[in-house]
């Protein structure tokens, strides 16, 4: 019985390292792959503790992101990102129903460029974890270089612009999936300076219905949003006005330091640019922040394909983008696959003592509502 | 203080950054011309304006801390003599004049995302909730009214939203001096109308109350009857700005919680939206429409009210736009012919024909009693759908004057 079970083990682990390799695939023929999709439904015999947890990549508020690499694997260099959730943190901060769509939505979404792919989850006692392929990501958020640079070139703010559309268009178009946290911090650089999108614990799928939760950050809110009057997809595109905005001012146009007064700015929506900022940007940004969803660039008729036609993306050639046959306008320092420099420091976990225990009454309530993992 | 570290001086990318960007004088920049003027102006001279100290920036605490730590203690553009390629990332825009009427004072760290409870709509039939009612005295709902009305979380309420909202405002005695009614770094989840009493508001710099004597921190504002306070509150979870005290020995407030205030915004929108799906697809000009089309036009259809005896539509004006008859009744009526020529009521519909062009409308439609129309513009219709005539290609469309007395 426990030969049977250690065979199972090793065949899980073997799994996730012959994933490393797997060729590119095109993300619209969704069929491929299949060992992968089965893989990413939930591993039963992955254990927390076949993993070194080498540096904290990111925090959020319930969440912690490892850099990390199985303890028997010889090659350092074959590192994962490994997402570990508390599963009573979770629970107290009302987070179970967008766990648990992360997780539907990430298995949906394998094979895309431009988006950090789950390779596994798994969970524990108290944990629920996801595992994700870092092999190209090493370059940190683009959050980062924005903060370092101060603002970006209308030519950088373009590429990055350009394969978040895409990101959108194939979330939306394919999947019917609303990202709802797009912002710098978001988008991680891999080695060639394309983006990654990380971080899908808002990420529903919505298809063309509404949805009511209140989710995202403060300055990337659509008015929609705040007002509850029902969000759907159209956020995303209302965010990527915002974030065109960030690249190429330094700073979103709603700010601040009472989130109230940002809030009342974004659903009056009233946008003020330089005066020698580029026609064209002001216009897309214009378009993508219609406070009114039936009146925006990706919502309205023509969707996606309208809102790649428009004049602020002239000359951008797609497929060189998606198929990664130019490298991005920001290369990152590297000296080895593994290396973390680019991310910025966090403090170490909070001791596990003070933390929210999860209890027997918890487990009885929602352990069902973590099967998915 | 979140307001404190992001208004700080210190927030200045270039004193910090050890990268070779070229310097722009941040210092004398920028005329703030914003409507937020006074709390960049009071947050730069390290007073706090009282909006931003009741409510303010607990939502950035975390990321302006985090600024000027390790965030840009690294760049990879450092040394190596790459300068060149980092001044071609510079964008060519700044300057004086072109960052005017932004404010200097922006946050950089990182930012932290929030998250309400989630919320689902019940479907209609299966509804068990309904919103709690505590009746009021007129004078008192205009007290309240005047309260929030220029609040924009309530302002673009509809008359029925607003009513709903009112009535669920539940009272709240306070019975002494001295009570803390809100604390600050506590969780938020109510919002408060101050009926009676006076109000005093502190806030400690380091974020939260703390113990001993000076444990409230500064005074910075008081309120009284008509004042509000803990607005961020009906959006989701945020740790309290600041905390409010009691100075009467008897006080009144009004409460409302997040959760029954976005109920009540969700249920209405989900409400009105599948009464409008319903209406749109018994029009049968519209029904080769996929049902998400009939969604996206159920959310872009406008309400709009009008009181008896007045006409929606004058008959010989171009086309503009059609009509779903939402509550009350209206009718046709043709120049030449006495008597109305068809009735309308709730579901009804009247003027479609203009979604497909501006022809003169064939008919004037008067109101009979007060009424709630749904209106969708051509050019509304045309922007989310395209033409008309493709989506009628479809399907064949039998035009029907008896059915359609407007458009012929």
């Amino acid at each position: 019985m426990s030969l049977h079970k250690h065979d199972l083990h090793a065949r899980g682990k073997q799994l996730v390292e012959s994933l490393r390799h797997s060729p590119r695939s095109n993300p619209f023929l969704i069929t491929e792959r299949q060992d992968e999709k089965q893989l990413c439904i939930s591993s039963r015999t992955l254990r927390v503790n076949d993993f070194v947890l080498i540096k904290t990549l990111g925090t959020g508020t319930f969440a912690r992101v490892w850099l990390t690499r199985l303890k028997d694997q010889k090659d350092k260099s074959k590192v994962y990102a490994l997402k570990i959730l508390r599963k009573a943190d979770v629970i107290k901060l009302k987070q179970v129903e967008h766990v648990r769509n992360e997780r539907k939505a990430l298995a949906a979404v394998l094979d895309h460029p431009f988006i950090t792919n789950l390779v596994a989850s798994f969970s524990d006692e108290k944990s629920l974890y996801m595992l994700f392929k870092l092999d190209y990501c090493p370059g940190g958020e683009i959050f980062s270089y924005l903060r370092r640079q101060r603002r970006f070139s209308e030519e950088t703010s373009r590429f990055y612009a350009a394969e978040i559309t895409m990101t959108i268009e194939f979330l939306h178009d394919i999947h019917g999936i609303a990202y709802r946290d797009l912002k710098p911090e978001n988008i991680l650089l891999d080695a060639d300076g394309h983006i990654k999108l990380v971080d899908f614990g808002f990420a529903k799928q919505v298809d063309n219905r509404e949805t009511y939760t209140l989710c995202g950050t403060p300055e990337y809110l659509a008015p929609e949003v705040i007002h509850n009057s029902g969000h759907g997809l159209a956020v995303d595109w209302w965010a990527l006005g915002i974030l065109i905005y960030e690249f190429l001012i330094g700073q979103p146009p709603f700010w601040d330091s009472n989130p109230l007064r940002i809030y009342e700015q974004i659903v009056e929506g009233r946008l003020r640019f330089p005066a020698n900022m580029p026609p064209a940007a002001q216009n897309i940004i214009s378009l993508l922040c219609k406070t009114n969803p039936s009146e925006r660039l990706g919502h309205i008729s023509g969707g996606s394909t309208r809102v790649k036609s428009h004049p602020f993306f002239q000359n951008v050639i797609w497929d060189d983008l998606f198929y990664r046959r130019v490298k991005g306008p920001i290369l990152p320092r590297l000296s080895h696959p593994a290396d973390t420099s680019n991310f910025e420091e966090y403090p170490d976990p909070p001791d596990a003592r003070h933390a929210n225990i999860y209890t027997d009454d918890l487990k009885k309530k929602y352990e069902a509502l973590f099967s998915d993992f | 203080m979140a307001q404190n570290t992001g208004a700080a001086p210190s927030v200045n990318t270039n004193s910090r950054e050890k990268s070779p960007i070229p310097k722009i004088g941040e210092d004398e920049e920028f005329e703030v011309t914003s409507p937020t003027d006074m709390s960049f102006r009071q947050a730069n001279t390290g007073t706090t304006s009282v909006g931003a100290a009741l409510f303010g920036g607990s939502a950035f605490a975390e990321g302006g801390t985090q600024f000027g730590g390790p965030l840009f203690s690294r760049s990879p553009f450092q040394g190596d003599g790459d300068d060149g390629e980092q001044e071609g990332e510079l964008a060519p825009l700044p300057g004086r004049t072109a960052q005017q009427g932004f404010p200097n004072n922006y946050a950089l760290g990182r930012r932290t995302s929030v998250s309400a409870e989630s919320l689902n709509p019940t479907e209609a039939g299966s509804d068990s909730w309904t919103p709690p009612r505590h009746p009021k005295t007129e004078e008192q709902i205009s007290r309240l009214k005047a309260a929030v009305s220029s609040n924009f979380l309530f302002s673009h309420l509809d008359d029925d939203q607003f009513t709903t909202v009112l009535d669920a405002l539940v009272e709240k005695p306070i019975p002494a001096k001295d009570i803390k009614v809100i604390s600050q770094g506590d969780a938020g989840d109510y919002f408060y109308i101050v009926e009676k009493g006076n109000f005093d508001i502190y806030i400690h710099p380091s974020g939260a109350v703390q113990p001993g004597p000076d444990g409230l921190g500064n005074k910075v504002a008081s309120t009284g009857p008509g004042g509000s306070f803990g607005e961020l509150a009906l959006m989701y979870n945020a740790p309290r700005a600041a905390t409010v005290i009691s100075t009467d020995p008897k006080s009144t407030l009004w409460a409302l919680d997040r959760i029954t205030f976005r109920r009540i915004l969700m249920d209405s929108a989900f409400q009105r939206r599948r009464m409008y799906e319903a209406f749109l697809e018994e029009v049968p000009l519209l029904s080769s429409l996929k049902s998400y089309e009939r969604s996206k036009i159920a959310d872009a259809l406008d309400t709009i009210k009008y009181p008896a005896n007045s006409v929606i539509i004058h008959e010989g004006d171009p086309g503009d736009a059609f009509y779903l008859l939402e509550s009350g009744e209206a009718e046709a009526t043709k120049n030449g012919v006495s008597g109305p020529v068809k009735n309308y009521s709730r579901g009804d519909y009247f003027g479609e024909l203009a979604l497909l062009d501006d022809k003169p409308r064939a008919a004037s439609i008067t109101t009979k009693t007060e009424v709630k129309v749904a209106r969708l513009g051509r050019d509304g219709f045309k922007r989310l759908l395209g033409p008309v005539e493709e989506i009628m290609r479809r399907a064949e469309y039998e035009l029907d004057a008896a059915k359609s007395p407007v458009s012929k």
